[in-house]
């Protein structure tokens, strides 16, 4: 923008001249601009963010020092399969809800407060601006569960330290593995709520059915008769998908990476039953 | 500048636009009428792009509206003032409409500046009064600098200051070559603004005319008469082939010029108390335009809710 063109607009108000600095065609560029600048404009993104972080950080906290206080008197049954690992990162439970909740926001909000009309006025091509909105909130819902994770490992670890129980540091691969593994669970599971938010479009019910997915399912799965409980157990994408964060193994389940799989195989295939539903369907 | 041909629009057994063409042209302000649910904002929708037609199409300069290699320099709309998410602040939700299409950051300020909502753009959306809304919606529909202007019922809900904004604004655009597509559900509020009429009801074409030959074909004209002699002169005036009816103890005459109703008074010694040329008002004309198509609407909301009793 040169100031000779600022000058020139100024002194012909009303009336603009053809602006040789605007440009010939919008772009994919131009929308993650946009949807960059509606996001951190939406209030509910800093409360969203700040609360997966205390929520994440608060449950590492208790949760290492409740379960170092009581290693001391486990079996050693018990005390050969403890995790300090998945102790420290078990925040990671609600934190997936919460960035899922904002994952459903970015286009909830959009059909709540009806701007989804201007939105696409103003961009038409769907797909552009529904896959502009997803790398936004990847990267912002990435960055969150990043420091939720490492945060939440240092914290919850420094916790099980001085309670006496065993711990782990990060040069541990199974602790990278762990915090940079529930960081990309994280975001997945902020894209979860963010296909399921395009194809219902209502804030509250894409809520409940995050609630009912990520922490109903999983924790009723055991009530379920035997082999749907198994199943449950091992493949409901969720809970596969939280195998990330574990460093025990336990031998009926999926392994972390294959866990992880699961989990983006679920997110891939509403991702593109929420492009498909974006495209057809009326503003 | 807008090519509407064919245009149609089903939501299953209910036809909300049907076979509607017409023509909106640069340089006017084209009123878009018809009584509510008459299918206005479905067809402004589909000239946006918003909805699908089920047949049929519609163009902004020869192209459908998502085909625009920089849509809001194409095209600018206002659909619904309201559409604000409340907490966020004016500047950005027009800042973030602008770096979708690559627009610069003083086109923003332009606007802000052209609405007069300069001073207040930092505060949430979700403070404005209804006027500061339909101002900032006007300003998002201004971003692009566009040709063409699409406005769904602008006026609505404005106080007076606010309508004579608006109604100075798109005599401005059109002034300036722009094609502005408005519409209403009153005649009264586009009456002295547009140049243009396409009315419609029940999603049907029912006018695509001039304003002036609207107001030729529509407008009757009537002379309103008091007279102590008034029984005796309607026969007279009736001679000379002017159809009078009563209204009260007034005589509404039509057919017959004020000048020569005094000239008969006068050569037949009548005496006249009042004697006042009127025009029927455009709304009444409008109203009977719209007539069928409303009267049959509510008919057929009668039958629809007699079978739903009836089941």
């Amino acid at each position: 923008m040169s100031l000779t063109s600022v000058i020139t607009r100024r002194t012909a108000p009303g009336r603009p001249l053809p602006d040789t600095a605007e440009p010939k065609k919008a772009t994919f560029r131009h929308s993650l601009h946009a949807e960059w600048i509606k996001i951190r404009t939406m209030r509910s993104t800093l409360w969203v963010i700040l609360g997966t972080l205390v929520i994440g950080v608060g449950l590492a906290s208790l949760n290492g020092a409740s379960a170092g206080d009581e290693y001391a008197t486990m079996q050693a049954a018990d005390q050969a399969v403890f995790d300090p690992l998945a102790t420290s990162l078990k925040g990671y439970m609600l934190a997936q809800v919460t960035l899922a909740l904002l994952g459903g926001l970015v286009v909830t909000a959009e059909y709540g407060s009806r701007t989804i009309v201007s939105t696409l006025t103003a961009v038409p091509h769907r797909g552009r601006v529904l896959a502009a909105k997803a790398v936004v909130l990847a990267v912002m819902a990435y960055g969150a569960g990043l420091a939720t994770m490492v945060v939440g490992f240092a914290v919850g670890q420094s916790a099980l330290e001085s309670a006496g129980a065993p711990y782990a540091t990060l040069s541990d691969p199974q602790a990278l593995r762990a915090v940079f593994g529930g960081a990309l669970y994280l975001t997945l599971a902020a894209l979860l709520g963010f296909a399921v938010g395009t194809l219902i479009r209502s804030t509250t019910a894409t809520v409940t059915t995050m609630f009912a997915t990520m922490l109903i399912v999983p924790a009723f799965g055991p009530a379920l008769p035997g082999p749907l409980a198994d199943w449950t157990a091992t493949y409901w994408p969720p809970s596969a998908g939280g195998q990330i964060v574990t460093a025990y193994r336990d031998p009926a389940l999926l392994g972390p990476w294959p866990g992880l799989a699961v989990m983006a195989g679920c997110v891939a295939v509403l991702l593109v039953a929420a492009f498909l539903t974006f495209r057809r369907r009326d503003a | 500048m807008i090519e509407v041909r064919g245009l149609t629009k089903r939501y299953g057994e209910v036809t909300a636009v049907d076979s509607l063409s017409f023509g909106v042209l640069p340089g006017e302000v084209t009123g878009f009428l018809g009584p509510n649910g008459a299918g206005k904002s479905t067809t402004m929708r589909m000239i946006l792009g918003l909805d699908a037609p089920t047949a049929g199409t519609a163009t902004i300069g020869g192209r459908a509206a998502a085909a625009h290699s920089v849509p809001l320099k194409a095209v600018g709309s206002l659909l619904d003032a309201g559409a604000l998410l409340p907490s966020r602040s004016a500047y950005h939700h027009l800042l973030a409409l602008a770096a979708g299409n690559g627009l610069p950051r003083r086109r923003v300020h332009a606007v802000l500046d052209e609405v007069g909502l300069g001073s207040v753009a930092r505060r949430p959306a979700g403070t404005y009064s209804l006027g500061m809304k339909q101002r900032l919606g006007i300003a998002a529909a201004l971003l692009g600098d566009p040709p063409v202007l699409v406005l769904d019922e602008p006026l609505n809900g404005l106080d007076p200051e606010g309508i004579v904004w608006i109604r100075g604004l798109m005599r401005r655009m059109a002034a300036e070559g722009r094609a502005v597509m408005v519409s209403s559900h009153l005649m009264g509020e586009v009456e002295l603004t547009v140049d243009h009429l396409v009315v419609i009801g029940r999603g049907r074409l029912i006018a695509d005319t001039s304003m002036a030959a609207f107001i030729e074909a529509n407008s009757l004209r009537e002379v309103v008469l008091r007279s102590p002699q008034a029984p005796e002169f309607a026969g007279r005036l009736e001679a000379e082939g002017a159809a009078v009816h009563r209204d009260g103890d007034a005589l509404v005459v039509t057919g017959l010029a004020a000048p020569a109703i005094g000239a008969l008074a006068a050569a037949r010694g009548v005496e006249l108390h009042e004697l006042a040329p009127r025009r029927t008002s455009l709304e009444e004309a409008f109203m009977r335009l719209t007539h069928d198509s409303t009267e049959y609407a509510a008919e057929k909301e009668t039958a629809t809710a007699t079978d739903k009793e009836a089941a």
